[in-house]
C-alpha cells in the first residue's frame, strides 16, 4: 500500500489542493445571501463573505500552482 | 548577543507602553461579560488582529525559521492550506453557531449539544493544556530577556507576568484583544524589516534562489515525497489540511473566544476570516528568514539549523533595527501568553468552578473569580516555568496530548452542528473511542502524527454515528439553535436560546 502511494506522482498534490480551494469557492458561493450578511451593518458588496473566500483561495490556488 | 544603546531604549518603550495600554480597558469591564466576552463589543478588525497575535508565538519564529532552514518552503504548509481553508470553514460553519449559542468556551458548546460528560473531558483537557503551555510561554520569555537584555532569568519572569498580568487580570480580553492589535503591527513592521534587508543583502527573491536551489533543488517545492519526515504530501492534505487544521482553527478555546465576543453575529464572521489575510503574509515573517538565514550562513547542523532566526538577527541587522525586530519577537509572545492566560480563566470559571461549584452567584462574584484566576494562572506560571528546563520535552508532549484529542474533538463537533442525530451518547463514546485510536496508534505504531490525527478523526466520527443510530436520538428542543437547520427560523430560535438561558441559570 505505502510502495503503491509513493509512486503517486507529486504533481498530484497540487490538484488536490487546488480541487481543495475551488471546492470551498463553489461551497461558499451556495450559502444565502442572508446568512452571509445577517447582522451586517448594510449590505454593501464588499461586505460580502463570499467574495473574502473567493479572494483568499485565489491567492491560494496561485501560491500552490507556482511552487 | 546583548542589545543596548537605542535598540534597548526601542525594547524597553515597547515593554512599557503595552500595559499602560491595556490597562485603559479596565473602564470597561464592569461584569462577567465585559471580562471574558469583552462585553461582546468587538468589531471584526480587532478579532483577526488579536486572532492571528495569538496563534503566532515565539516558537513559531524558531521553529518555522529552523525548518524552512532544513526543508525550504513546504514550511509555508502551517500558513497556508494548513489554515486558510480552515479558517474560512471556521467563519461560515463554525463561528456563526457558537455565537448564536451564546456560550463563553467551545466546551460549553459541547456541554450543550451532547452532555457534562463531553464538556468536562473537553474542558479539563483545554484547561491543562493552557496552563502547561504558559508555563512553557512564561519561560521562553525569561530566557529571551536574560539572553538580550542580560536580566537574569528568576527576574525575567517576573518583570513578564508584571507587564502581561497587569493588563490581562484588570482589562480582560477587551485589553487582550487591543494590545493584541498593537503587537500584530509591531510584528508585522519588525519582520518585515528584517526580511526586506534580508532580500536586499541576498541580491533579491532571484538571488535568494540562486543560492539557495543548486544544493537544495526541493527547497522551493510545496510537495516534499511520502519519505520526507516532517512534511509528506498526502500527510499535509488528509492530516494537516483536513484535520488538524480544523481542529485548531475551529475548537480552540483561544482562537474562538474572540469572535465570541463580536459586537455581531457578522462582526464574528468576518473577524475570523480577515484573520486569513494576514496569516498569509505570516511566511514572510518566520520561513522567509530561515530561507535568508540558509543562503546568507549554510553550514548551520543539526540543533543549530533551529537558530537560524536568532543568527539572523545577530549577524544582519544594525543598530536600531535590532531592537525592532527583538520587540516582534517579544510581541508574538506576549501577544500568546495574554490570551492563553485569558482563555485558561475563561474555562476553569466557566466550565468548572461555575458548573461544579458555586452555581447561583452574582455577576460580580464571577468577575472576581475570573480575575483571582487569573491571578493564579500568573502566578502558576512563574513557579511552573523553571521546571519546563528540567523537561524540555514538555511542551512537545502537551502538543502531542493535544494532537491526540483533536482528531476526535473536531469529528464530535463536526457532526453536534450538522447532524442532528447525533446524539450525547453518540458524541460522548465518539470522543472517547478516537482519543483510544489516537492513543493506540501513537503508542504502538510509529506513524507520524498527521496520519494518526486522521484515522483518529475517521475513527471518531464513525463510532459517534454508530452509537447515535443505536440510541435513542435526543429531543428536538435540546437542538434548537445549536445544529444546522434548526437555527435558520431566527424567532423560533431565539426563543430557544433564551429559554435555555434560562434554565441554564436556573441550574
Amino acid at each position: 500500500m505505502y510502495e503503491w502511494l509513493k509512486s503517486i506522482p507529486l504533481f498530484w498534490g497540487k490538484i488536490i489542493a487546488v480541487v481543495l480551494f475551488a471546492g470551498i469557492v463553489i461551497w461558499a458561493w451556495f450559502r444565502p445571501k442572508e446568512y452571509i450578511y445577517k447582522e451586517a451593518p448594510d449590505k454593501r458588496w464588499w461586505r460580502d463573505l463570499r467574495i473574502w473566500t473567493t479572494v483568499l483561495l485565489a491567492l491560494q490556488i496561485i501560491i500552490y500552482l507556482s511552487f | 548577543m546583548e542589545i543596548g544603546g537605542i535598540d534597548l531604549v526601542i525594547v524597553i518603550a515597547y515593554l512599557a507602553a503595552i500595559p499602560f495600554f491595556g490597562f485603559y480597558f479596565k473602564k470597561y469591564v464592569k461584569t462577567e461579560k465585559d471580562y471574558f466576552l469583552a462585553g461582546k463589543m468587538l468589531p471584526w478588525w480587532v478579532i483577526s488582529m488579536s486572532i492571528i497575535g495569538t496563534n503566532i508565538g515565539a516558537y513559531d519564529y524558531m521553529g518555522a525559521a529552523g525548518g524552512a532552514y532544513r526543508f525550504g518552503i513546504a514550511q509555508a504548509h502551517y500558513e497556508w492550506i494548513g489554515a486558510v481553508p480552515a479558517i474560512v470553514l471556521s467563519a461560515l460553519l463554525f463561528v456563526p453557531y457558537y455565537w448564536k449559542a451564546g456560550v463563553y468556551t467551545v466546551p460549553e458548546f459541547l456541554g450543550k449539544r451532547y452532555n457534562t460528560a463531553v464538556r468536562v473531558i473537553e474542558a479539563l483537557l483545554w484547561g491543562t493544556f493552557l496552563a502547561c503551555v504558559l508555563g512553557v510561554f512564561f519561560w521562553a520569555a525569561g530566557l529571551m530577556l536574560n539572553e538580550y537584555l542580560g536580566i537574569p532569568v528568576e527576574l525575567s519572569l517576573i518583570i513578564t507576568a508584571v507587564i502581561v498580568g497587569i493588563y490581562t487580570i484588570t482589562g480582560g480580553l477587551a485589553a487582550v484583544a487591543m494590545t493584541d492589535v498593537v503587537q500584530l503591527l509591531v510584528m508585522f513592521i519588525g519582520g518585515v524589516a528584517l526580511t526586506v534587508l534580508g532580500l536586499w543583502t541576498v541580491g533579491g527573491w532571484s538571488g535568494l534562489v540562486d543560492k539557495i536551489a543548486p544544493a537544495n533543488p526541493d527547497h522551493f517545492k510545496l510537495f516534499l515525497p511520502l519519505d520526507n519526515p516532517t512534511y509528506p504530501w498526502l500527510g499535509m492534505i488528509f492530516g494537516l489540511a483536513l484535520v488538524l487544521s480544523p481542529a485548531w482553527w475551529c475548537c480552540h478555546q483561544a482562537i474562538i473566544q474572540r469572535t465570541l465576543g463580536a459586537r455581531s453575529e457578522w462582526d464574528a464572521k468576518a473577524g475570523m476570516m480577515f484573520a486569513a489575510f494576514p496569516k498569509m503574509f505570516i511566511p514572510v515573517l518566520v520561513v522567509l528568514p530561515g530561507l535568508l538565514a540558509l543562503a546568507l550562513n549554510p553550514n548551520l547542523a543539526g540543533p543549530e539549523m533551529d537558530k537560524a532566526f536568532p543568527w539572523l538577527i545577530k549577524n544582519l541587522l544594525p543598530t536600531g533595527l535590532a531592537g525592532l525586530v527583538f520587540a516582534a519577537f517579544m510581541a508574538a509572545l506576549i501577544s500568546s501568553v495574554d490570551s492563553t492566560l485569558n482563555s485558561a480563566a475563561t474555562l476553569w470559571t466557566r466550565d468548572i468552578y461555575q458548573r461544579f461549584f458555586v452555581k447561583k452567584a452574582s455577576d460580580k462574584h464571577y468577575l472576581k473569580v475570573g480575575r483571582i484566576l487569573t491571578l493564579v494562572f500568573v502566578l502558576w506560571a512563574i513557579l511552573f516555568a523553571p521546571i519546563t528546563k528540567k523537561f524540555p520535552g514538555i511542551y512537545v508532549a502537551m502538543q502531542t496530548l493535544l494532537s491526540i484529542f483533536q482528531g476526535p474533538t473536531f469529528a464530535i463537533t463536526l457532526l453536534g452542528i450538522y447532524w442532528k442525530r447525533a446524539n450525547q451518547w453518540g458524541g460522548l463514546f465518539g470522543l472517547l473511542g478516537g482519543v483510544s485510536i489516537s492513543a493506540s496508534l501513537f503508542f504502538f505504531t510509529d506513524w507520524s502524527f498527521l496520519y494518526i490525527a486522521w484515522w483518529s478523526f475517521v475513527g471518531a466520527l464513525l463510532i459517534t454515528v454508530i452509537v447515535s443510530l443505536l440510541t435513542k436520538p435526543d429531543p428536538v428542543e435540546k437542538l434548537e439553535g445549536l445544529v444546522y437547520g434548526l437555527v435558520i427560523k431566527d424567532k423560533s430560535i431565539q426563543d430557544a436560546l433564551k429559554k435555555r438561558a434560562e434554565i441554564d441559570q436556573e441550574v
